[in-house]
C-alpha cells in the first residue's frame, strides 16, 4: 500500500468515524437540542429579549398568528414565532425541548405522557368540527339532518348513495339525488381526523370494533374514498367532487361555505339535530366542565344536552413544566395566562375569527393552575 | 519545506474526506435506517410486504399490541402492499406515456432541428426538469385532474368494454391516471436530454452509408440510430422511472389519497413517497415508536427499489454510450 492509498485510508476512517458521532448524536438529539435551545435562551437574557418558539397544530396557528401583533404590545421583549406544523410535531417539539410551545387538537395520550414526564396539556380555547356535503341539486339554504351513526355507515361503505333510506328518513320533503356518495378524509395526520373518528366511535358500532379513532385510522376500504392533506385540500377537493361528504375544522367554516358546501346539522346525544353555532357549543362545554379532570384531558365529544353540539374539544398548549431558565419560564407564563385571559388572547375580536370559543368561566381556573406549574 | 508537506498532506486528507463523502452519506443513510427499521419487521414479521391493510393502531387505547417481541399502538398493522402497488403503478403509467413523447422529441432535436434552434429548445427541455414539485403538483390539481375527470376519463371508458382496467367508473379526477400523467410530464426532460446525447454518439459515418444506400431518414433512425443506443435508451429510461418513484409532493396532491387497491385506471392510490410525507406527524403520536420504524421500513423499501433501478441505469447509460460493437467484444 503506497502512501497515497494509506491516507486517504486514514481520511476515510475519519469521516466513518465523524459521520457515525453524527448519527449517534441525531439519534439522541433531544438533550443536545434543548442544551442549545439553553443556551440560545440566557444569551437573550442578557440582552433582555425573550424568543419563544410554537409549532403544532394547523387549526391552532391562524389564532396564534393573530396573538403575535397583539401580545408584541403587551410584553415587547417577547419574540413570538409561530409555525403550523401538525399537532405530532407541536407534541414531539415541546416534549424534547426544541421549543418552549407546542399546539394540539388532541391531548396526549398516556403512554406519550408516561415517556414525557413533566408535560402539560393546557386548554387555550374551544374549538368545534362540522360536517360538510357537496350534493348536486340541493339548495343552499337547506341544512341536512344527519346522524353519527349515518355518517359511520356512510364512511364505511355501507350506505352508497345519498337517496339511501336511511338518509332519506332523516330529511323527510327533500329530493335527495341517486348520487353515489364520495366519503373525504384526512391524508395527513390530524386532530380533525382524531375528532371525527371519536365522534364515530360514539355513535357507532361496527365502527367503535373495526375502526376506533386517533389521528390517522386505518380508513374503511371504500372505492370511492378519497384522502386530502390540511382542511384547505379537503375543502377544495369536496367542492371539487359531487356527491362528496368531508369532516372540517370551524375556523374554516367561511371558506367552505364560500366554495359551496353544505353544511349539516348533526343529531346530538339527547337526538336533537343542531348546527355549530357560538350557543350550541357553548352548551355542549357547559355539559362537560364538571367532568373535565385537573389534567384537563378529555374528550368533549357527544356532550349530552338538547342544545349541545356533538363535535367539539379544547385546542392544547403543550408546555414542559420545566423550562430552560427562569426567565424564559416567565414569559411563556405571562403569554398563555394573557392567551387564555377574556381581555387578551380569549377576547371575541380573536375568537370570533376563527369561530371558536373562550374557555368557560369555571375552566379557566384549572388551565390557570396548570399554567402556574411552570418553572424555570 | 516543512510546512509544505505537511500542507500537502492536509490536502490529501481533505480530498480523501471529500471524495469518499457521498459514499459514505449513502452508508450512513442506509445503516440508520436499517437499525430504525428492524422492529418493524419483528413486529410484522413479511407480511410487511404482503399485507393490505396499513393501521397505526390506536395510540389512545389502555393496552398495546405485542407480536415478536415488540410493543405497538392496540390494533397496529403495517403493511404496505397498496403503496408498492400505487408507487409501480402510477411510475409505470409515466413511463408508458413519457417513453415515445421524450424519444421523439429527442430524434427531432438531433436529426430534424436545425442547430441553431436546438440550441434554444434543449434548454427549455431541461427547464421542464427544474420547476419545483409542488408547481407541478398544484398544475395537476388545476389542470390536469378536471381534464381527466371531465374529458380524458370519458372518453378512455369507451374503451372499457376491451380492456376491463378502463371501464370506470370515474369517482373523481385525483387518482392513479392523473398521478401518473403529471409524473410523466415530470420525467419527460431527464429521459430527452439522455436520449439526445446517446443519439449524438451515434457515428455520422453509417448514418450517412445508410442514406447513401437509400434509405429513408426513418429507415435510417430505425435501422442504425435505434440499435446502436439501444442499450443506452433503456438506461435512460430507468433514469426517469427512478424519480418517478421517488416523487413525493406532486402525487401527494393529485394520487387522491385513498391506501385501497387499485379497482381501475381511475381509483385514488397512494405512493410510497407521498404516505411516508403524509403519515410522519401522526406517527409521532405513536409513543412506542412502532409507526416511526415501520414508516423508516417503508423509506428503506423505497431506497432499495430506487438504488436498484438507478445503479441498472447508469451501467446500462455506460454501456450504450461505448456503442454496439463492444457487445461482441464481451
Amino acid at each position: 500500500m503506497n502512501k497515497a492509498s494509506k491516507g486517504s485510508m486514514v481520511a476515510i476512517a475519519a469521516a466513518l468515524l465523524v459521520s457515525y458521532a453524527g448519527y449517534a448524536s441525531l439519534q439522541n438529539h433531544s438533550p443536545s437540542a434543548s442544551a442549545a435551545a439553553h443556551r440560545v435562551a440566557k444569551k437573550h437574557v442578557a440582552a433582555g429579549a425573550i424568543h419563544l418558539q410554537e409549532t403544532g397544530s394547523t387549526l391552532l396557528f391562524p389564532l396564534f398568528q393573530s396573538w403575535v401583533p397583539a401580545y408584541k404590545k403587551v410584553a415587547s421583549n417577547v419574540f413570538i414565532t409561530p409555525a403550523g406544523t401538525g399537532s405530532g410535531v407541536g407534541i414531539q417539539d415541546a416534549s424534547s425541548g426544541a421549543v418552549q410551545i407546542g399546539a394540539s387538537d388532541a391531548f396526549m395520550n398516556n403512554g406519550q405522557l408516561a415517556s414525557a414526564p413533566g408535560i402539560l396539556n393546557i386548554p387555550l380555547a374551544i374549538s368545534a368540527q362540522q360536517i360538510m356535503y357537496n350534493v348536486p341539486g340541493l339548495k343552499k339554504s337547506v341544512h341536512l339532518h344527519l346522524t353519527g351513526n349515518v355518517i359511520a355507515q356512510m364512511f364505511l361503505g355501507n350506505i352508497k348513495y345519498w337517496n339511501a333510506p336511511q338518509i332519506q328518513a332523516l330529511n323527510k320533503g327533500i329530493r335527495l339525488p341517486h348520487h353515489a356518495i364520495v366519503p373525504v378524509h384526512r391524508q395527513d395526520g390530524s386532530g380533525d381526523t382524531f375528532l371525527f373518528t371519536q365522534f364515530m366511535t360514539d355513535t357507532n358500532a361496527k365502527w367503535a370494533k373495526n375502526v376506533q379513532f386517533g389521528t390517522s385510522v386505518n380508513w374503511p376500504q371504500v372505492t370511492s374514498a378519497l384522502g386530502a392533506v390540511g382542511n384547505n385540500g379537503v375543502v377544495q377537493l369536496a367542492s371539487q367532487t359531487p356527491g362528496s361528504i368531508a369532516y372540517v375544522g370551524i375556523s374554516w367554516l367561511n371558506n367552505a361555505l364560500h366554495q359551496g358546501l353544505g353544511e349539516a346539522e348533526l343529531q346530538n346525544k339527547a337526538g336533537k339535530f343542531v348546527l355549530p353555532t357560538a350557543a350550541t357549543i357553548k352548551a355542549a362545554a357547559n355539559m362537560m366542565i364538571r367532568h373535565t379532570p385537573k389534567d384537563e384531558r378529555i374528550s368533549l365529544i357527544y356532550a349530552p344536552g338538547a342544545q349541545s353540539y356533538p363535535i367539539i374539544n379544547y385546542e392544547y398548549a403543550i408546555v414542559n413544566k420545566k423550562q430552560a431558565n427562569p426567565a424564559t419560564a416567565t414569559a411563556v407564563k405571562n403569554l398563555l395566562l394573557w392567551a387564555i385571559s377574556v381581555k387578551g388572547g380569549n377576547k371575541p375580536m380573536f375568537m370570533n375569527k376563527v369561530h371558536f370559543l373562550p374557555l368557560p368561566a369555571s375552566i379557566a381556573p384549572l388551565s390557570r393552575a396548570q399554567i402556574n406549574q411552570i418553572k424555570g | 519545506m516543512k510546512f509544505s508537506s505537511a500542507f500537502s498532506k492536509l490536502f490529501k486528507v481533505a480530498t480523501g474526506i471529500a471524495a469518499g463523502g457521498p459514499l459514505l452519506i449513502v452508508l450512513v443513510i442506509i445503516i440508520a435506517l436499517v437499525i430504525d427499521s428492524i422492529p418493524a419487521l419483528r413486529y410484522q414479521g413479511w407480511s410487511f410486504f404482503t399485507g393490505t391493510s396499513w393501521n397505526m393502531g390506536n395510540a389512545y387505547a389502555s393496552t398495546l399490541s405485542i407480536h415478536g417481541g415488540e410493543k405497538a399502538a392496540f390494533g397496529a398493522s403495517f403493511g404496505i402492499l397498496p403503496f408498492i402497488v400505487g408507487t409501480l403503478s402510477t411510475s409505470l403509467i409515466a413511463l408508458v406515456i413519457a417513453i415515445p413523447v421524450a424519444v421523439l422529441t429527442a430524434l427531432i432535436l438531433v436529426y430534424k432541428v436545425p442547430k441553431s434552434l436546438g440550441k434554444v429548445i434543449s434548454p427549455m427541455i431541461e427547464l421542464l426538469a427544474g420547476i419545483p414539485s409542488v408547481v407541478y403538483g398544484l398544475w395537476g390539481i388545476l389542470v390536469v385532474a378536471p381534464f381527466v375527470q371531465h374529458v380524458l376519463g370519458p372518453w378512455l371508458m369507451h374503451l372499457g368494454t376491451i380492456i376491463p382496467f378502463l371501464a370506470g367508473p370515474i369517482q373523481t379526477g385525483y387518482g392513479l391516471l392523473t398521478a401518473g400523467l403529471v409524473l410523466a410530464v415530470m420525467i419527460i426532460p431527464i429521459v430527452t436530454s439522455t436520449t439526445r446525447d446517446l443519439l449524438m454518439q451515434v457515428p455520422q459515418l453509417p448514418m450517412e452509408g445508410a442514406y447513401a444506400l437509400g434509405l429513408t431518414s426513418f429507415e435510417g433512425i430505425r435501422f442504425i440510430a435505434l440499435p446502436w443506443i439501444r442499450r443506452g435508451l433503456f438506461g435512460a429510461v430507468v433514469l426517469g422511472w427512478g424519480r418517478a418513484l421517488g416523487e413525493t409532493m406532486a402525487v401527494l396532491m393529485v394520487s387522491g389519497g385513498a391506501a385501497n387497491m387499485p379497482a381501475n385506471l381511475y381509483s385514488a392510490v397512494t405512493t410510497m413517497a407521498s404516505a411516508i410525507a403524509a403519515d410522519l406527524d401522526s406517527a409521532m403520536n405513536d409513543y412506542t415508536h412502532m409507526s416511526v420504524h415501520a414508516l423508516t421500513l417503508l423509506a428503506l423499501t423505497l431506497l432499495v427499489i430506487t438504488l436498484v433501478t438507478n445503479v441498472a441505469a447508469r451501467l446500462l447509460v455506460y454501456l450504450g454510450r461505448r456503442g454496439p460493437d463492444v457487445e461482441v467484444q464481451a
